[in-house]
């Protein structure tokens, strides 16, 4: 055989080798890229389902809403609604400097069951948006992640001139 | 002789190639498992960060529980925390693992602890804060290998401590010749008399070998004064000028004065207490609108026989014990006048203490004397 030709072919030898050694590296990277693109997502969800439990968490033991009974500890899982009507309007007036570090991007709403199943109470709410050219607003978030508490309601300010204990849930969504 | 020239010249060609190509391609490897050992680090440290997170925001809200938390899986690591007041006069405290980047910042929750903690068990502790009502749990952070000493006094307050911190590692000794630092990652010695330590006097011996910054003392210089020390080679160093005032009406189980013995020192302290008056201030906005409520309700229902006491102690004035006119109205405004003089001016806090129990004083009259509706 012409010595050219024998070197011509360990030439495309040696380049087929070195393709397919790219091939397999290049394979070994989309592999770990989409296992890692995963894991990230798992990851994503796992931390907002905590954040949405820590969320609750701290909710159900805010000083700006538990019922208290003097200066005995707080009555577990109650919620005051006299505090329920003023919290709003305070954690509004100060969401940017105080609350938002507290409840990052959610909506707290706790919904009445008994006696007043019409009654809401919207607590908090900022959700994650963004501003299109036209200046329409459409939100921003990914995932959302609810989480439900059933709460008892103490009304102390009513005709009958005690305490009245009721029920509802505390809800709890948060977003990514 | 020509061709076999040409073939030895090809074959020696071929081993330098294959050696060049196989160290490109183990160093390649090897760049790859640097890196990934680095992002792996990095990763546990964001990580455990994470959990400290998630296990402080449970304790903060456990009232009154003590945690041990086993954390035996760190105990390599060094954990940090600090907390400083900003330009704008605002706390902003951190913690993470030293040297390893990831850190938790927060501006809401209180905690007080040492500097640094390298334990394999934590002890995170939760004390609600009354002022006159809940205003935050405190966070208390400690270590069993921190060690506190508390000097024996007459004071009621030194029984409480030794009954309220079983648990903890924490021993009472006659004088300061009675340490005994064993193998402590630190040690706090707590004077409740401020008869022991004075400023540019001797340590102790046993004390000598320690490094400076793992000895501190907490010494009370007056009813709710406390100074921080530091050991400095051989004599104990003021570390602030002035005694710090403890800002509490609690009578036992007092938040504030078991915050400070578990902080690091006066700064750490004041910057974390400055948190607590921040979200009084959001407290007293609802309790303002609630005092409203409770008043309205009372004139818009005159004929709730047992109330009719109500308005007076709502809308005042009416004199209490000491001839101090005041209702529940006043009381909420001179409690939040002082606090605007406190978030200002740190030394003003001090002026927080009798509004507040002026406001305590209301609150028990409105349900004891008038039986009516309580603020809290």
């Amino acid at each position: 055989m012409n010595p050219n030709k024998k070197a011509q072919i360990r030439l495309n030898e040696t380049i087929a080798v070195l393709f397919i050694f790219f091939v397999l590296i290049l394979f070994g990277i989309i592999f770990y890229y989409q296992y890692q693109k995963i894991a990230i997502k798992e990851k994503q969800e796992e931390l907002l389902a905590s954040r949405a439990m820590e969320t609750t968490l701290k909710t159900l033991f805010m000083p700006e809403l538990v019922c208290t009974k003097g200066e005995a500890q707080a009555e577990d899982n109650c919620l005051d609604v006299i505090k329920l009507n003023a919290a709003d309007e305070t954690f509004q007036k100060h969401l940017g400097d105080y609350y938002f570090e507290l409840f990052s991007f959610a909506n707290i709403t706790v919904q009445e069951l008994y006696p007043h199943p019409e009654n809401i109470y919207y607590l908090y709410n900022k959700e994650k948006t963004t501003v299109l050219e036209n200046g329409m607003i459409l939100p921003a978030w990914s995932q959302k992640e609810s989480t439900y508490f059933v709460v008892s309601l103490k009304n102390e300010i009513n005709p009958a001139g005690q305490s009245q204990y009721g029920y509802g849930y505390l809800k709890v969504e948060v977003y990514s | 002789m020509r061709t076999g020239k040409k073939s030895q010249v090809e074959i020696t060609f071929n081993w330098i190639y294959l050696l060049i190509a196989g160290a490109v391609i183990l160093l390649f490897f090897v760049g790859i498992v640097v890196k990934q050992k680095v992002v792996a680090e990095e990763q546990l440290a964001s990580e455990v960060v994470e959990v400290m997170d998630t296990i402080f925001a449970g304790a903060g809200v456990s009232e009154k529980t003590k945690n041990f938390i086993d954390t035996s899986g760190l105990a390599d690591y060094t954990l940090y925390f600090n907390c400083e007041i900003d330009s704008q006069g605002k706390s902003l405290s951190e913690f993470g693992i030293k040297e390893k980047g990831s850190s938790i910042q927060s501006r809401i929750e209180p905690i007080f602890s040492p500097q640094e903690l390298k334990a394999t068990k934590m002890v995170l502790w939760s004390l609600p804060y009354n002022f006159p009502f809940k205003v935050v749990d405190n966070l208390l952070v400690t270590s069993l290998n921190t060690k506190y000493f508390i000097l024996n006094s007459q004071d009621k307050f030194f029984e409480e401590f030794l009954n309220a911190i079983q648990g903890f590692n924490v021993k009472d000794i006659p004088d300061l010749s009675f340490i005994n630092p064993e193998n402590n990652f630190q040690i706090r010695i707590i004077d409740l008399d401020g008869l022991f330590i004075k400023e540019n006097q001797f340590v102790s011996d046993s004390l000598l070998p320690l490094e400076d910054d793992k000895v501190t003392a907490l010494v009370f210089t007056g009813p709710n004064q406390i100074t921080y020390y530091q050991k400095q080679g051989a004599q104990w160093k003021k570390m602030h000028p002035h005694p710090i005032t403890i800002i509490s009406i609690a009578k036992e189980r007092d938040a504030a004065k078991y915050a400070a013995i578990f902080s690091a020192n006066d700064q750490t302290y004041q910057c974390n207490m400055l948190k607590a008056f921040q979200r009084l201030q959001y407290l007293l906005e609802i309790y303002e609108k609630k005092a409203k409520e409770m008043n309205q309700y009372y004139l818009d229902n005159p004929g709730l026989g047992f109330s009719k006491d109500c308005p007076l102690y709502i809308q005042g004035p009416y004199s209490l014990e000491d001839g101090k006119e005041t209702s529940l109205f006043i009381a909420l405004d001179n409690l939040k006048n002082s606090l605007g003089a406190c978030l200002i001016k740190p030394e003003f806090c001090s002026g927080l203490i009798s509004p507040a129990q002026q406001l305590q004083q209301v609150n028990r009259d409105l349900g004891e004397k008038g039986d009516c509706l309580t603020l809290y």
